[in-house]
């Protein structure tokens, strides 16, 4: 048997630091769970999502959350959703998977992304030169996703807030993304 | 170059892979009895238009999503984008 | 600062300190290097490209074609910069560049004296014969005279960055027309962008001495900008170059950010911006041209609109004595703005007869025309056909305005000639989305600019139905804009340039015309007509006009060559952005990554990831011996390694097991849950592509892995079957490489190694048998994948969890493994291990390869439809005399085998005839003591025992080897399953 026990390190060790009037954070505590819709089951997962985790199924373009702001849901494919949870918990897939019954496949994703938040009111001025989505307002309002590619690595951006964003990136290149993120904020703070 | 995805709306072309002729999603019935024939010409022979040409692309930094992009080879000028699972569903209905 | 003179746009009340040279020069705020110059009275800024003949300053702007300079000193140095953009800022250090000696005496000079040889094509005809010598004397002659300014050689110490805009409407140049414009779709609530190369928007308002709303015409720009910068719909891209449209809306521009600052604190010097737009105004202006006559190149000799600029706007008179000659009534503005300001003018000659305009004090001549120059290194006097000379330390040219058409032909959009203007305008072919007002369409007068301007920005707000402002438009006057074409002048002996930066004159044209170049590209290529940085802007018309009476056609018969960005020169830094040195792509790292480093490990990039390749103890003196002590210590008790990399792809769906059925050439239908397979996956033309394990979790779970190297293009492939072959499939397909942290535990003690991790579950080999796959949790609590698969042919297992828990479990791992003498291996071990046990890797599995070949011929169903299946049955791939993977050991047990060596039967002599095959991959093996390989080679399968050589022509080795069976290790397998 056993006597050890294995400890978490977040791919980039807790880091976060503020620039000029930028705060840069790694996001430690994220759950993040891929839905997949059976096919011709939206219906039944739109009702299973809607019953278990009370939120909707979000528009391609956007994201929902649910009642009680613990989950947010952006779509990632045609026919594929994510499910991000503020606070992480090992058993989520199970529970999920138990809970949708079936209803959706369930990929637990949490350890192959890492989180920056990037909040502050330049957000805008270090993520065009990294983002190659329209991030206006009329384009990207708050709540909006987009999965694209920032500095050749795939990259999920996610408005949570006026001036917050949500940066979803490989786990393994995640020194390279902080890099980039990091060279943005510096080039753009006066 | 912009690709207007049917769902996302429009994306650089950049954050796409381009594979090819869409008739790439005709493939054959691996019994008919000229099989070999039929998979030869499928791979192999395509048509070069100078023109539109209907051709298949990967939003591969993105949402994964294959489309069928008409695309003028002369102008660059893309006048059609549908998602290639509901063009291969249609071939097949 | 001797030109000084009142007024213009500069800061007199600081100074800012400059060399050129090394002498030491004064200039202001709002002063270009080009107007500090003069100012300081530096006519001589330059040596010609071929000739070596002195230059000065001709204009005022990006179409500069001789003021080329080095700026900045050391590694940071920038040859062939455009004096004329360069900001002037506090400490700016500067030299002129192509000469040998001083600037004053340049020894390649002599050029000038040996110009009747090196006219046009001289290049192709005179180093020609004899044919050795081209190597010895004439490359390094050529090479050491080419080019313009000096790199530094070391290193760029400067940063560079890339970025994204979006906007409604881009309009490009900030002069009348493109600040109307602007104003115009800002006021009606599009979201704008304005993007001008100067450091002062407002273009030639502010180098005029028009009136706009009552106001000097720079007032209003000043204004107008304050207006725009406080629209929030507004975005002023000012020292922004807008050099390429491209498809779909696209523009390329690269904006100055740091340039013009002493230090950049280090921030990027430049951004390269890609805009996207759904409209695009093209306010670009028009650029003068000169006129030919005889030694028109001296110092002194300029465009008259740029005389005009540096005495309006930076307050500088390029002369004393100053004389214009034009072909339209814009170079009597010239005239009359310098004589206004106190500066003599001597005389002014305008080709056109019975022109009425005059100036007080000045010698008129009309009809007339300058036949000569005179002046060493800059100019003194000029000569009439009459031979009269009269004095000028300044000539002031203007043979025109040719509209920057350039960015409305970079999608294949041809200009068209309008005789009114003696000038090319856009046609009717433009990019999408772009529209083009003001000068730059051929409406050449400020009143028409502004009015232009606006109407377009109007029509295009209601295209993106946005309601246009009613206010009201600015207002000025038209002012006289009348021209006769007029381009060189005849009947002299001198030579008469047309392109000043590579030293084409009215002659070579000629005499291109006459040696058969007579398309304007063939021209262009001869001649070098319109080549180099500034792309002819200032002598393509003229150019063209000649080869046009030389060829007795007209203008628009002769056409013109093909505009292509970059519109100015972009440096291959901004290209670049940060894509340099260790940022030049993402790098990957294994959960194991800072473990490994503390362990002695040294890592090798393989693809983006970087990867253990073995871990040095003290005392090895080689990678060898590091790799040999892994193998053997794996082999003899338990080894562990990182196998993260690999592509892990969860495939979920009712039918995931069908669709794996049809990725795969094997079957995978009836795979019982808890167990894995391996899998070949063919291409479509039947070849072996890739190939790995895929472990069944439930009846709708699957894990597939996929080699390192494939993972991306396994996942694209496999989407494009989901999608696009089988999409009534329920199936799909996530990737996970990055969410599991992998690790091989591999040797005989491996199973008690792991029982000392697991919790409560049974590793017995009745319980967990070869090929086994189980979730299970481990060390306490932690959620846990166990596959028992084996590439080293050992007893082994992987073991999978969350990658946060990666760096944990190789620590726990290798404590546990502590009384097992437990050692961490790296890649060279694996592939050491695995060229014992015989499994294909990359060099095998190499697109090139099939199932036969690899001895897998009879893995692939013929009983079902998989990718490749039908292909792969061809009868040339199925030959029973085709190439065999079998695998190899030296005849004398000492030798060294090499990857790459052919193989021929002993006694044939090498070549292609008799080439048998060749080796894929060797190694040592310290199981065996010897070297051993893999390799393809004809008939292998049925030659077991037959010594054949291992020819290798490029290491010049020739090896005899046996050929045996390439599971060198274990062939039945016993240890894997024991």
């Amino acid at each position: 048997m056993a006597d050890m026990t294995l400890t978490a390190t977040p791919a980039l060790e807790g880091y976060d630091r503020t620039i000029g009037t930028m705060r840069l954070a790694e996001r430690t505590s994220l759950s993040l769970v891929s839905m997949a819709i059976p096919l011709d089951g939206e219906g039944r997962a739109a009702t299973a999502v809607r019953k278990h985790l009370h939120a909707e199924l979000p528009p391609a373009t956007g994201s929902t959350l649910s009642s009680d702001g613990s989950c947010r849901i952006i779509q990632t494919a045609a026919d594929q959703y994510m499910a991000i949870f503020e606070h992480h918990n090992d058993a989520f897939t199970d529970l999920l998977t138990n809970a949708l019954d079936g209803a959706v496949y369930v990929t637990d994703q949490s350890d192959v992304w890492v989180g920056l938040s990037l909040t502050g009111p330049d957000a805008v001025d270090a993520l065009e030169r990294l983002c190659p989505i329209d991030l206006h307002d009329s384009n990207f309002p708050v709540g909006a996703s987009a999965r694209t590619v920032m500095e050749h690595m795939g990259t999920i951006i996610l408005r949570t807030g006026q001036h917050d964003y949500l940066l979803l990136s490989a786990r393994s290149s995640a020194g390279s993304f902080l890099h980039a993120v990091e060279t943005s904020v510096r080039y753009t703070q006066p | 170059m912009i690709i207007n995805h049917p769902l996302l709306g429009p994306r650089d072309a950049a954050e796409f892979v381009i594979k090819g002729d869409a008739s790439l999603i005709d493939r054959p019935d691996w019994q008919i009895e000229n099989a070999a024939e039929a998979f030869h010409e499928y791979l192999f022979l395509r048509d070069n238009p100078a023109g539109e040409h209907r051709e298949l692309w990967y939003h591969e930094q993105g949402d994964r999503s294959w489309l069928v992009v008409t695309r003028n080879t002369l102008t660059h000028e893309v006048t059609r984008v549908e998602m290639a699972r509901d063009v291969a569903r249609k071939a097949r209905a | 600062m001797t030109h000084r003179i009142d007024g213009g746009l500069i800061d007199r009340s600081q100074t800012l300190k400059f060399t050129f040279n090394g002498k030491r020069m004064d200039g202001h705020p709002g002063d270009t290097l080009a107007s500090a110059l003069l100012a300081n009275g530096q006519r001589l800024v330059g040596r010609s490209f071929k000739y070596h003949r002195p230059r000065g300053i001709f204009s005022a702007g990006s179409e500069e074609p001789n003021a080329l300079v080095q700026l900045r000193t050391r590694a940071a140095q920038e040859p062939n910069t455009r004096a004329t953009m360069a900001e002037l800022f506090d400490g700016l250090s500067a030299t002129s560049q192509n000469h040998r000696g001083s600037l004053e005496f340049d020894l390649m000079a002599i050029n000038d004296m040996m110009s009747p040889f090196l006219s046009a094509g001289f290049y192709y005809k005179t180093f020609m014969w004899p044919a050795k010598f081209w190597e010895k004397l004439y490359e390094p002659v050529i090479r050491a005279s080419a080019g313009l300014g000096r790199l530094s050689g070391r290193e760029d110490p400067d940063v560079y960055d890339h970025g994204f805009l979006h906007c409604d409407v881009l309009v490009i140049g900030a002069g009348p027309a493109g600040l109307s414009a602007a104003l115009a779709a800002g006021r009606a609530g599009a979201r704008v962008i304005l993007a001008d190369e100067d450091f002062r928007l407002g273009g030639r308002l502010n180098a005029e001495t028009y009136e706009v709303d009552g106001m000097p015409g720079a007032d209003w720009a000043a204004q107008t900008v304050a207006e725009l910068q406080a629209m929030d719909n507004v975005r002023l891209l000012p020292r922004t170059t807008v050099y390429g449209a491209y498809d779909h809306g696209i523009y390329g521009a690269l904006e100055r950010m740091t340039d013009h600052l002493p230090d950049a604190g280090g921030k990027p010097r430049q951004v390269l911006w890609r805009i996207y737009s759904r409209h695009a105004i093209l306010c670009a202006g028009a650029t003068e041209r000169s006129m030919a006559f005889g030694n028109n190149d001296r110092p002194g000799v300029m465009l008259a609109g740029a005389v005009r600029t540096y005495a309006n706007r930076f307050g500088v008179t390029p002369g004393k004595q100053v004389a214009v000659f034009t072909n339209n009534d814009d170079g009597w503005r010239t005239a009359h703005d310098l004589s206004a300001r106190g500066v003599r003018v001597t005389a002014v000659i305008d080709s056109r007869a019975g022109v009425t305009h005059t100036l007080d004090g000045a010698r008129i001549e009309t009809g007339s025309a300058i036949v000569d120059t005179k002046g060493r290194k800059g100019l003194n006097w000029i000569t009439l056909p009459n031979g009269i000379r009269i004095e000028a330390d300044c000539l002031a040219v203007s043979g025109g305005w040719s509209p920057n058409v350039h960015l409305t032909c970079h999608q294949r959009g041809r200009p068209v000639w309008r005789d009114d203007l003696a000038a090319f305008v856009p046609g009717a072919d433009l990019p999408v989305g772009m529209r083009v007002a003001g000068a730059a369409n051929g409406d050449m007068t400020l009143a028409a600019a502004l009015k232009t301007g606006r109407e377009t920005a109007n029509t295009v707000a209601k295209d993106l139905g946005l309601t246009p402002s009613r206010k009201a438009a600015p207002k000025a006057e038209d002012e006289p804009s009348d021209i006769t074409a007029f381009w060189h002048v005849g009947g002299t002996k001198s030579r008469a340039w047309v392109d000043l930066q590579n030293d084409v004159t009215t002659k070579d044209i000629k005499q291109s015309h006459q040696e058969g170049f007579r398309s304007v590209e063939h021209l262009k290529r001869y001649t070098t007509l319109g080549m180099a940085t500034d792309q002819g802007k200032t002598a393509n018309v003229l150019g063209l006009a000649i080869l046009a009476e030389a060829s007795g056609k007209t203008i628009p018969e002769t056409g013109t060559t093909i505009f292509r960005p970059p519109y100015t020169p972009v440096p291959i830094g901004a290209f670049a952005g940060r894509a340099r040195g260790k940022d030049f792509r993402p790098t990957r790292l294994t959960p194991s990554h800072k473990w490994a480093s503390e362990n002695g490990a040294s890592f090798v990039e393989t693809g983006m990831w970087m990867r253990a390749e073995w871990f040095t103890r003290p005392g090895e003196k080689g990678w060898r011996d590091s790799v040999d002590r892994e193998v053997e210590m794996t082999r003899n008790s338990v080894g562990i390694c990182d196998v993260t990399t690999l592509g892990k792809i969860d495939i979920q769906g009712r039918d995931a097991a069908e669709f794996l059925n049809r990725i795969y050439s094997n079957a995978f239908a009836k795979l019982p849950v808890g167990k894995v397979r391996y899998g070949l996956m063919l291409r479509e033309d039947g070849y072996a592509y890739d190939d790995g394990t895929t472990a069944r979790l439930s009846e709708t779970h699957f894990v597939m892995t996929t080699t390192t190297a494939n993972a991306v293009l396994v996942f694209r492939n496999m989407e494009f079957a989901r999608q696009c072959l089988w999409p009534d499939l329920d199936v799909h397909l996530i990737s996970t490489t990055d969410g599991w942290a992998q690790f091989a535990v591999a040797g005989p003690n491996s199973r008690r190694l792991l029982e000392k991790v697991v919790d409560d579950f049974d590793l017995s080999n009745d319980a967990f048998p070869f090929m086994a796959c189980a979730e299970l949790t481990i060390c306490g609590s932690t959620s846990a994948r166990l596959f028992r698969i084996s590439f080293s042919g050992e007893l082994a297992y992987e073991l999978a969890v969350p990658a946060r828990f990666g760096d944990s479990l190789i620590r726990v791992l290798m404590e546990a493994g502590e009384e097992f003498d437990a050692v961490p291996y790296g890649l060279e071990a694996l592939g050491v291990m695995r060229i014992e046990k015989g499994h294909a890797a990359g060099n095998e599995l190499n697109g090139q390869t099939t199932a036969a070949q690899l001895g897998l011929g009879r893995m692939v169903s013929k009983k079902k439809d998989s990718i490749g299946s039908v292909l792969s049955e061809r009868s040339e791939m199925n030959r029973d005399d085709d190439l065999r993977l079998v695998g190899f050991r030296p005849a004398d047990r000492e030798a060294r085998l090499d990857a790459g060596a052919h193989f021929f039967t002993k006694g044939d002599t090498p070549s292609l005839e008799t080439d048998q095959g060749w080796m894929t991959s060797v190694a040592y093996s310290p199981s065996l003591g010897h070297s051993i390989g893999l390799g393809f080679i004809k008939r292998g399968d049925q030659r077991m025992g037959e010594i054949v050589r291992a020819h290798d022509p490029i290491r010049d080795k020739d090896t005899e080897v046996e050929i045996v069976s390439p599971h060198f290790i274990d062939p039945e397998g016993e240890r894997q399953r024991g």
